[in-house]
């Protein structure tokens, strides 16, 4: 259970590069919801997710997990209940460690790392089994350097070491933006899976709408730092590709006549 | 004719191993390079030469650096020579150290030159048994007479400024009996250090205001620097004092100091006795006794001071 | 070069290389380029210096003497994390600091420590001849420490370590604290250095304030020479690499102070100008390998 009431975000605040990515945004996302995010370049998606990751605090306002207030925690404290998936594939996992030790770092996600073995044998069964059901290969090759692996096998990877321990809230930011159209399938199939197997509460950001659409029991779209809609379940449903599109240019064509009654 | 020829004979025989006398190679870690020390390595390598005595030196320079004379010491040890010589305090405990470490193949005997305290510096443990493989020749300064000859300039001095580098044993040696002599003799002693010759400069100009005079050990880090200390003297009117003679001839006011020349021939009459035999661990320590006393007038009047012409009267050197 | 040389090399090698691997740790797995070695290594051996005057074991020395090292190093990360000060200036404020802390621990640039008690004492009451004692007590105190940094990587915490250096966006949403691993992982690293500079003062007899200028050189020198000699695919090679790279490089030192030619011989004071032609030699040789083999 993660909300977020009254975020105001600001970069460069007083100067000519003024940008407001985020504008009095209040969230509430119940467990279990899988939220898709769209809006144009500039919305403020990005921001959003970085901010309830815990990147950057917010100006004002306040951000809880769980009833934990968490406004103030640096992103590595937040860590705990969260888990993040990159754009960029590279980000995910580190090179020049093995496919084992990657899953080990992952597997201590928000536990204090003290003395003990950094990769236990004990935990090598359930990494092998993880990385079958990614249908890879990758379980036979446990001891390779993970820098040379694919973008993709990487990816497949960041989601797997992501929900390796359950998180409060998944968070992907465009995960698929960067891969190949068949790999990017493969992970969004991986995606759908993973969530519903355990099911996770979800913030997952796109530009796709069919995906927006196809994806996911919620809906939110991002303008100029707000929320302008908030679908879910069957209204959700029974949304097309158009319909998304006549919202938009609704919206924006109310800025529009704002902006006309101002200047006559 | 047949007893002459005989003589004859057994007279060249008697000669001959002496012409050819064998060579040795005698292996020098000097300190820096400054008059003084120059002035040794000169008498060393001099007094050979005038005896007809060949000998190969491998003269290594550690340019005031203490790292560099732990190299030269280590290398020393590798250098088959016959003798090690080692021309200043600092120079002298760095091969003493590698000394200590050589495997006893490589242990070669150790002379010291211009070591004001080998005992303080712990190179010998007894002046007139050494017992080891170590001893030397010691410019040990009778302190009282340099005071005295400060004091003779400056009657009326409160304030004797020293300037020495705090980690050179010899040094610290000298500035502990001044002390002790301060405080009898009714004046105050200001200390000024110098870690490197670099630092001199700087250490020279705090003693402006908060001394009478600057009186300078044989420490090797300033007398390296003399020429910095001396800009100070003479832009603030402060005379300069030193322990040398070589310093007097670059600037210094007046020094009640050894001829380190004689200094380097004494070394090399010890070298000798131990090359052609002797047991370095019973010959005893040398000390220098001819003290001369030199004074530069043209720098004098510089910073100045006249020199008391009961002093100009005893000097064996004056510098116009 | 004769036996006795050689020698002196490896067990200059081995003192030097607890240091190149506090080197490795910073410079490599970090990736945190820190100068404040040249400050770490004479604060290690003057900390062991006075120690030791002052009556107390030589190998307690050295704890303490690891002990200042850390807090340099701590000094040093703290000024990059928390006041974010560039690495590399944060390390050369910590280094010119130590210079002038140095001495006022010394109260004076130098320390003898001729006939003081050392770590080599224990050794040669059990029989080693005093030329020997070097190489054995840093033979097991390098490999001492060489393993347990093999171990200490293989941790959890080591591989978090390992992790901040490869990829610090990644661990940190794994949820490590990245400030507190390079506090942890620079002052490591100037523990070892100013542990080996502790030794390097018992082995030449003298613990003096400008022993530290070149460390870095030094050590930036051994691990590349390691790393082209004999490679670094795992941790345990790499850090083996660091070690033997560090005999390699006195060794080759010592050749080139041995060698004459004609009247011509190299002075102790041209060891600079070899540590570059040496590093600039190990940085080309794998291009220059590259490129014959394409031919």
């Amino acid at each position: 259970m993660i909300t977020l009431s009254g975020c105001h975000k600001y970069f460069h605040k007083g100067s000519v590069n003024e940008v407001h990515p985020l504008d009095n945004i209040s969230l509430a996302i119940e467990e279990g919801d899988f939220v898709t995010v769209i809006g144009s370049n500039g919305a403020g998606k990005s921001t959003l997710l970085n901010c309830i990751a815990g990147c950057f605090f917010p100006d004002t306002g306040s951000i809880t997990i769980n009833g934990c207030d968490v406004t103030r925690w640096p992103e590595h404290k937040r860590a705990r209940f969260i888990a993040r998936v990159f754009q960029d594939p590279l980000l995910g996992t580190c090179p020049s460690a093995t496919i084992q030790q990657n899953l080990a770092l992952a597997a201590k996600r928000g536990k204090p790392r003290g003395l003990g073995r950094g990769v236990k044998a004990k935990d090598r069964p359930r990494f092998v089994a993880a990385l079958e059901h990614l249908g890879l290969g990758l379980e036979t090759r446990l001891l390779d350097k993970v820098g040379l692996l694919s973008g993709g096998q990487r990816q497949a990877l960041t989601m797997l070491m992501a929900t390796l321990v359950k998180p409060e809230v998944l968070l992907l930011d465009e995960h698929i933006a960067a891969l190949d159209p068949k790999t990017a399938n493969q992970i969004l199939t991986l995606t759908r899976d993973i969530v519903s197997e355990q099911g996770l509460t979800t913030l997952m950001i796109t530009h796709n709408m069919k995906h927006a659409l196809g994806f996911g029991n919620r809906l939110i779209m991002l303008h100029q730092g707000r929320i302008i809609l908030d679908v879910r379940g069957e209204e959700k449903a029974a949304l097309t590709v158009n319909d998304l599109l006549q919202r938009f240019y609704a919206v924006q064509g109310e800025e529009l006549s704002l902006d006309s009654m101002l200047l006559t | 004719m047949k007893h002459l020829l005989t003589a004859l004979a057994l007279a060249v025989l008697l000669v001959a191993p002496n012409a050819m006398a064998r060579s040795y190679v005698i292996a020098v870690n000097q300190f820096v390079e400054h008059p003084a020390l120059d002035a040794v390595f000169n008498g060393l390598s001099t007094y050979f030469k005038e005896n007809n005595i060949e000998v190969t030196f491998k003269h290594h320079n550690a340019q005031a650096n203490m790292g560099t004379a732990n190299q030269i010491g280590q290398q020393m040890m590798a250098e088959q020579a016959d003798l090690l010589v080692a021309i200043a305090t600092p120079s002298a405990q760095a091969c003493a150290q590698a000394l200590l470490k050589a495997p006893p193949s490589a242990k070669r005997p150790l002379l010291f030159s211009a070591v004001t305290d080998p005992v303080a510096a712990g190179l010998v443990k007894d002046l007139k048994n050494p017992g080891g493989k170590i001893t030397g020749v010691s410019d040990q300064l009778p302190i009282a007479k340099h005071i005295e000859m400060v004091r003779t300039f400056l009657p009326k001095m409160q304030r004797l400024g020293i300037l020495y580098n705090a980690g050179e044993a010899n040094s610290r040696a000298t500035v502990v009996a001044i002390r002790e002599l301060s405080a009898t003799q009714g004046f105050e002693v200001v200390e000024a250090t110098a870690a490197k010759t670099g630092d001199v400069y700087q250490a020279a100009a705090s003693l402006v205001g908060k001394a009478d005079a600057i009186f300078i050990p044989t420490d090797n880090t300033i007398i390296a620097a003399l020429e910095n200390v001396l800009k100070i003297g003479i832009q603030h009117k402060l005379p300069v004092f030193a322990a040398d003679v070589d310093s007097v001839r670059r600037g210094a006011v007046a020094a009640m100091g050894f001829d380190y020349y004689l200094h380097g021939r004494q070394t090399g009459a010890m070298a000798r006795r131990i090359l052609e035999g002797a047991d370095p661990g019973t010959v005893p320590v040398e000390f220098q006794k001819d003290l001369q006393l030199q004074i530069n007038s043209k720098y004098a009047a510089l910073m100045g001071i006249t020199p008391p012409q009961a002093l100009l009267d005893t000097a064996t050197k004056i510098y116009q | 070069m004769t036996l006795y040389a050689a020698l002196g090399a490896i067990e200059q090698g081995l003192v030097y290389g607890i240091m190149v691997i506090g080197v490795y740790l910073t410079f490599r797995i970090l990736d945190f380029p820190d100068l404040t070695v040249d400050g770490s290594l004479p604060l290690g051996a003057a900390i062991s210096a006075v120690a030791i005057t002052h009556g107390y074991d030589p190998y307690l020395s050295l704890v303490f003497a690891a002990a200042g090292g850390f807090m340099a190093g701590v000094v040093t990360a703290v000024l990059n994390t928390k006041f974010r000060i560039l690495h590399l200036l944060a390390s050369i404020l910590t280094m010119i600091a130590l210079y002038s802390i140095n001495i006022r621990i010394m109260s004076g640039p130098n320390i003898a420590l001729l006939g003081s008690s050392t770590v080599f004492d224990r050794v040669s009451q059990l029989g080693v001849p005093p030329h020997l004692a070097g190489l054995v007590v840093f033979s097991i105190l390098a490999l001492t420490v060489a393993a347990c940094m093999v171990w200490f990587l293989s941790t959890e915490l080591g591989q978090a370590l390992l992790a901040t250096g490869d990829n610090p966006r990644m661990i940190t949403s794994l949820g490590v604290n990245t400030h507190f691993i390079i506090i942890l992982g620079v002052g490591l690293s100037n523990g070892l250095v100013a542990m080996s500079g502790a030794l390097v003062a018992q082995n030449q007899g003298a613990a003096d304030v400008g022993m530290g200028i070149g460390t870095i050189v030094a050590g930036l020198a051994s691990v590349i020479i390691g790393e082209t000699l004999f490679g670094a695919s795992t941790i345990a090679r790499a850090l083996a690499a660091a070690l033997l790279g560090s005999i390699a490089y006195r060794l080759a030192i010592a050749l080139a102070l041995g060698f004459e030619f004609g009247k011509f011989s190299f002075n102790p004071s041209d060891l600079n100008l070899i540590t570059a032609i040496l590093v600039i030699g190990a940085l080309i040789t794998p291009r220059i390998k590259r490129g014959l083999i394409q031919r």
